[in-house]
């Protein structure tokens, strides 16, 4: 039985795996090659030991069952949030955000591991609740729960990874079967609050002509008399509502409150963030409006992802790379020189490996019948994909800039252990599908 | 049973939302893959090309910045010096060769590391761009630099020549200096062709016409890799810069120094303009600055202590300050009764020293009284009395406040200098708006007397004196006379006079106040220390309060040869801050003024035809 166990993983994840892995490698290696071929970096040595300490822990928790783990949860995340604490207070400073912590010389992301800790603490929750999961107060303990780290993780403050922590909740929460009008009152409360956040600053930097009516969206005086009209445009509706149980007034209010929500959203975003910090987020819509600041990561990367061709310049041989115009080429740009040297056959492969690896995952939850497997798996390949989206997106310019790794290539230990740590509670899933 | 039941409806529920998530994300993968194609199959041509663009390096080759001359054109006011600037591109190097570089930097420029660190703030350490880390090096560093260039990597060097101030002193108000511009300044100018590393004039003409002075850099076209490392030279695509004009300035230096040495050190502003086209021929402020001293190692602590210093040597007081223009303000009310016809010019008022209004009493500056006097007579005399009555009495506020308007007083000059400003000329409205006081009789006899909320910069003075000459004509003040190109010399453009303001009054009347201000000179207050014999002139004096005791703002507003043609004559205003009411400097220095220029003499020469040779080792009053 235990041999069986053994040889029934999932071979294509591992592979692919294996073969992203195997391109970080070489393109970490690459980009320590200056222009006159002398190797100024020794990060591909580093990589190659979180690559086999990093296989270890796959093996380890693949043959861990994973529900064994799952007892552990509660001091699991209880355990990170009080190491987002700590980093906080005494974190050290990289690229302007306290996201370390360092260890005997060895430096770690807390927030990488909090991000499987609120995995699994979702997927137990709303696995314990499957049977009052339609009640608003699961939706909402669901949101506190993401919340608390996300919130920590942004007061670093490392947004980028703070993101990845509310689509890995919708997509949790969607496939446990919360409400979709609830998720959907995110979701339209989350796009109002981010368009209407940047929105001035786009006009300020984008537009530059007059923009009609859409002016009301620029003014803050304007937007506090619009807030509170909708404020009593929803009490109107609410009061209705009450009085009349008809549903359209429901819904009415439904939609009414959800912009109401997104309005005082954006307000909040246009106080927190100051205005080169919302620059900085739209600057990819148009790179050349600040070609020398922020718009210069974006125009080096696409450049540099664009000269590629079909085939490529060759490994070692990219410009762009070794010429250094591309700025911390072995972490967040390591996609751009891959597509520089390797052209669209070395980016369709990556998307190749990352598409197996997320789509059949998925698959593979498919065959499980045990719900808490199904959640935290959901989880983790969500938490892979936004990383792909997020970081590929950046590279080819239709992202913006923040910062977060492509798992498997990007150098660092962090994000591969926990994307291999990760890896392994899915094929853990897959493996003990038939017992539960 | 029924528990079971459920369990299934809600696991096949499930596995219907999974298909929809694969379905999406193979949808977004298919997305990528498109776009990926587009970008780097479809468009290659495009990214490959720029991507060669990239590396090849359009490295400045410095323009140099116009030389400026004053009007005899034979020697220049300021030149250019070669220097060096050197930068360090910090997202080349690691924490701990940035370090050692700058430590040999500071080492080899003898500077504080912290001075350079200070440069590379934590959100341009990681730019791959040249950071100006000192200006003005000279070759003898940057040539070791060069030859030990293994022990500073990253460091690059271009040329940026310093600007040099041959004559200093009183034109420094006027030439202004350049400085590295600043973040803010480059935020306002962004897209106008100035880099971060640029050098902009901060103030006077270097300000006012930077423009035409930095010329525009060209460009020298290297392929490079990122750490500027010279791959291949491509000599034919360089563009060659252009160089900055020459100026050239109305000034004439003779006049600035002579005007200069007049002043001699007491805080105030000597204003030489040449009535008939608008020329400013000298325009003294002091104290001054160096502006030189910007260019070396004590420049920081240099500006701090100017800037501290409460005798505010930064300010241009011609045109930055504004006075009460006290008596010589009688010279518009003059006008004014003879415009308005308010008071007969030939009926008297009788001067005892003093008049009541409302319950305040005003003092005539004579205190025991003037006894009857007729109009021209009271101008020569400056009989306060005289004035309190017309203005009071027979003109009233608004007509005063009219002609002072007329006169070009509360608007700017609009003369080619930056930060002018435009004093003020009093309205009832504009006092009830302000101090939410009615205007009351008070008032009215203190503005007939220049005193009170008036006040004016000297250049406006000298603007109203010019109107007089050029009997209704202001033309506007300027500095630049004609720009020139700087390898051929060629005059490339004459700046013509043009009209600022003009006037309805009539020349009959201009005429006469003209006649009744050479009776100040002749007979009336300025009789004793006018003595110049090279020019006959007009003028008038005033004595301004201030508010300290014993202290007097002195003015002195004249123009000559009297009654000459206007393109002939030149207008003076002396300005002397809060001196000694009678020591008379202001009147003074311009009749030294005047001397000079009309006997073309110096200073020197001028003091010793006026036989005020004691004058010599007196300079440093004060």
């Amino acid at each position: 039985m235990k041999g069986k166990s053994f040889f029934s993983f999932d071979i294509p994840i591992f592979l692919s795996s294996l073969m992203l892995m195997v391109f970080g490698l070489l393109f970490i290696y690459s980009s320590g090659i200056t222009s006159t071929g002398q190797n100024v970096s020794h990060e591909y040595i580093m990589q190659s030991i979180w690559i086999v300490t990093g296989l270890v822990l796959f093996f380890l928790v693949m043959f861990t069952d994973y529900l064994m783990l799952r007892r552990w949860t509660y001091y699991f995340y209880f355990f990170t949030i009080i190491l987002l604490l700590i980093t906080l207070a005494v974190g050290r400073k990289v690229n302007g955000a306290r996201s370390w912590l360092g260890f005997f010389g060895f430096g770690i992301q807390p927030s990488e591991f909090a991000k499987i800790s609120t995995m699994m603490i979702l997927a137990d929750y709303f696995d314990k609740h499957r049977k009052n999961i339609l009640e608003f107060r699961t939706f909402l303990i669901g949101i506190l729960l993401t919340l608390l780290p996300f919130l920590l993780i942004l007061a670093q403050p490392d947004m980028g990874t703070a993101l990845v922590f509310l689509p890995i909740f919708f997509l949790v929460a969607y496939v446990a079967g919360i409400k979709r009008r609830y998720l959907f009152f995110l979701l339209i409360s989350g796009v109002l609050m981010v368009f209407l956040g940047v929105f001035p600053s786009w006009v300020k930097y984008f537009v530059k002509s007059d923009i009609g009516i859409a002016r009301i969206f620029v003014s803050m005086d304007i937007i506090k008399i619009l807030f509170f009209s909708i404020a009593a445009i929803l009490i109107i509706s609410l009061v209705g509502y009450l009085s009349t149980k008809k549903r359209y007034f429901y819904w009415f209010s439904y939609i009414v409150s959800s912009i109401l929500t997104g309005l005082a959203g954006s307000i909040g975003v246009r106080i927190v963030l100051k205005e080169y910090q919302i620059m900085r987020l739209i600057v990819f819509l148009n790179p050349y409006i600040d070609p020398k600041g922020t718009g210069w990561n974006i125009i080096q990367s696409i450049t540099a992802v664009g000269s590629g061709g079909l085939f490529g310049k060759g490994f070692l041989k990219g410009t762009q790379s070794h010429y250094r115009f591309l700025p911390q080429q072995s972490t967040d740009f390591i996609f751009s020189i891959l597509a520089e040297e390797w052209g669209f056959i070395g980016s369709f492969l990556v998307l190749l490996g990352f598409g197996v690896i997320i789509v059949r995952g998925f698959i593979l939850l498919l065959h499980s019948k045990e719900n808490y497997g199904i959640l935290l798996g959901t989880g983790i390949l969500t938490m892979i994909f936004f990383h792909v989206v997020v970081n590929i997106g950046m590279a080819i310019g239709i992202m913006p800039i923040t910062g977060i790794p492509l798992f498997f290539l990007s150098y660092g230990g962090s994000s591969l252990w926990t994307v291999m740590i990760s890896l392994g509670i899915i094929e853990n899933i897959y493996i003990k599908r038939f017992s539960y | 049973m029924k528990v079971d039941q459920y369990n299934k409806m809600e696991n096949s529920n499930t596995k219907h939302r999974i298909i929809i998530i694969i379905v999406s994300v193979i949808g977004i993968f298919i997305f990528f893959v498109l776009y990926l194609f587009n970008l780097q199959v479809l468009n290659k041509l495009k990214y490959q090309d720029r991507a060669r663009n990239i590396s090849v390096r359009a490295l400045p080759i410095p323009a140099q910045r116009g030389e400026i001359f004053d009007r005899n054109t034979d020697k220049p006011l300021v030149i250019n010096i070669d220097s060096f600037a050197v930068n360090i591109t910090p997202g080349e190097l690691d924490d701990r060769t940035l370090n050692q570089t700058i430590k040999r930097l500071a080492k080899l420029f003898s500077i504080p590391v912290s001075d350079i660190k200070k440069k590379i703030t934590s959100s341009y350490r990681h730019l791959f761009q040249p950071l100006e880390v000192k200006s003005g090096v000279d070759l003898h560093k940057v040539g070791y630099i060069a030859e030990h260039k293994e022990d500073f990597p990253g460091v690059t060097w271009n040329s940026k020549p310093i600007r040099n101030y041959l004559y200093k002193d009183s034109l420094t108000h006027i030439l202004g200096y350049v400085g590295d511009i600043t973040v803010e300044e480059y935020q306002v100018l962004y897209n106008k062709g100035y880099s971060l590393n640029s050098q902009i004039g901060k103030s006077g003409i270097e300000k006012e016409y930077d423009v035409l002075l930095r010329g525009k850099d060209g460009e020298q076209f290297k392929t490079v890799d990122v750490k500027g490392r010279k791959i291949a030279n491509r000599k034919m695509d360089d563009i060659p810069p252009q160089n900055g004009k020459t100026l050239v300035l109305t000034i004439d230096r003779h006049i600035q120094r002579l005007a200069e040495e007049a002043l001699g050190a007491r805080m105030g502003s000597v204003v030489v303009l040449k009535p008939a086209s608008g020329e400013i021929l000298a325009m003294v402020s002091y104290p001054w600055f160096d502006p030189n001293i910007f260019y070396t190692q004590k420049a920081k602590e240099y500006y701090r202590e100017k800037a501290l210093d409460p005798k505010h040597p930064f300010l241009n007081r011609a045109i930055q300050s504004a006075y009460a223009p006290a008596s010589t303000f009688k010279i518009i009310m003059t006008t004014a009764d003879l415009e308005e016809r308010a008071f007969p010019i030939d009926k008297t008022i009788t001067c005892n020293g003093s008049i009541r209004v409302g319950n305040r009493t005003f003092d005539c500056w004579k205190k025991e009284g003037h006894g009857p006097l007729d109009l021209p007579e009271a101008l020569a005399q400056s009989c306060d009395v005289y004035f309190y009555t017309l203005g009071l009495d027979y003109l009233g506020i608004n007509v005063i406040s009219d002609f002072a308007r007329k006169f070009g007083y509360g608007s700017l000059t609009k003369i080619d200098l930056p930060g002018e400003i435009k004093g003020l000329v009093p309205t009832p409205a504009w006092k009830e708006k302000m101090f939410n006081t009615k205007w009351v009789g008070g008032d009215t006899v203190n503005t007939s007397i220049g005193q009170g909320y008036l006040n004016v910069t000297p250049l406006q003075m000298a603007d109203m004196l010019a109107m007089t000459v050029n009997k209704g004509i202001i033309y506007k003040p300027h500095i630049l006379k004609e720009i020139r190109d700087p390898v051929t010399g060629k005059v490339l453009k004459k700046i013509k006079p043009e009209i600022l303001k003009t006037s309805s009054i009539t020349e009959q009347n201009f005429s006469t106040i003209q006649k009744y201000l050479r009776g100040v000179i002749t007979d009336g207050t300025a009789k004793v220390v006018i003595t110049t014999k090279a020019v006959n002139i007009a003028g008038k004096t005033g004595t301004g309060e201030v508010g300290l005791k014993d202290r007097w703002n002195a003015w002195f507003v004249a123009n000559g040869p009297y009654g000459a043609d206007p393109k002939d004559q030149v207008v003076v205003v002396t300005m002397v801050e809060a001196t000694n009411k009678w020591e008379w400097w202001a009147v003074r220095a311009a009749n030294i003024i005047f001397q000079g220029i009309f006997a073309g003499e110096t200073y020197d020469e001028a003091i010793d035809s006026l036989h005020w040779g004691w004058l010599r080792n007196k300079k440093e009053v004060e």
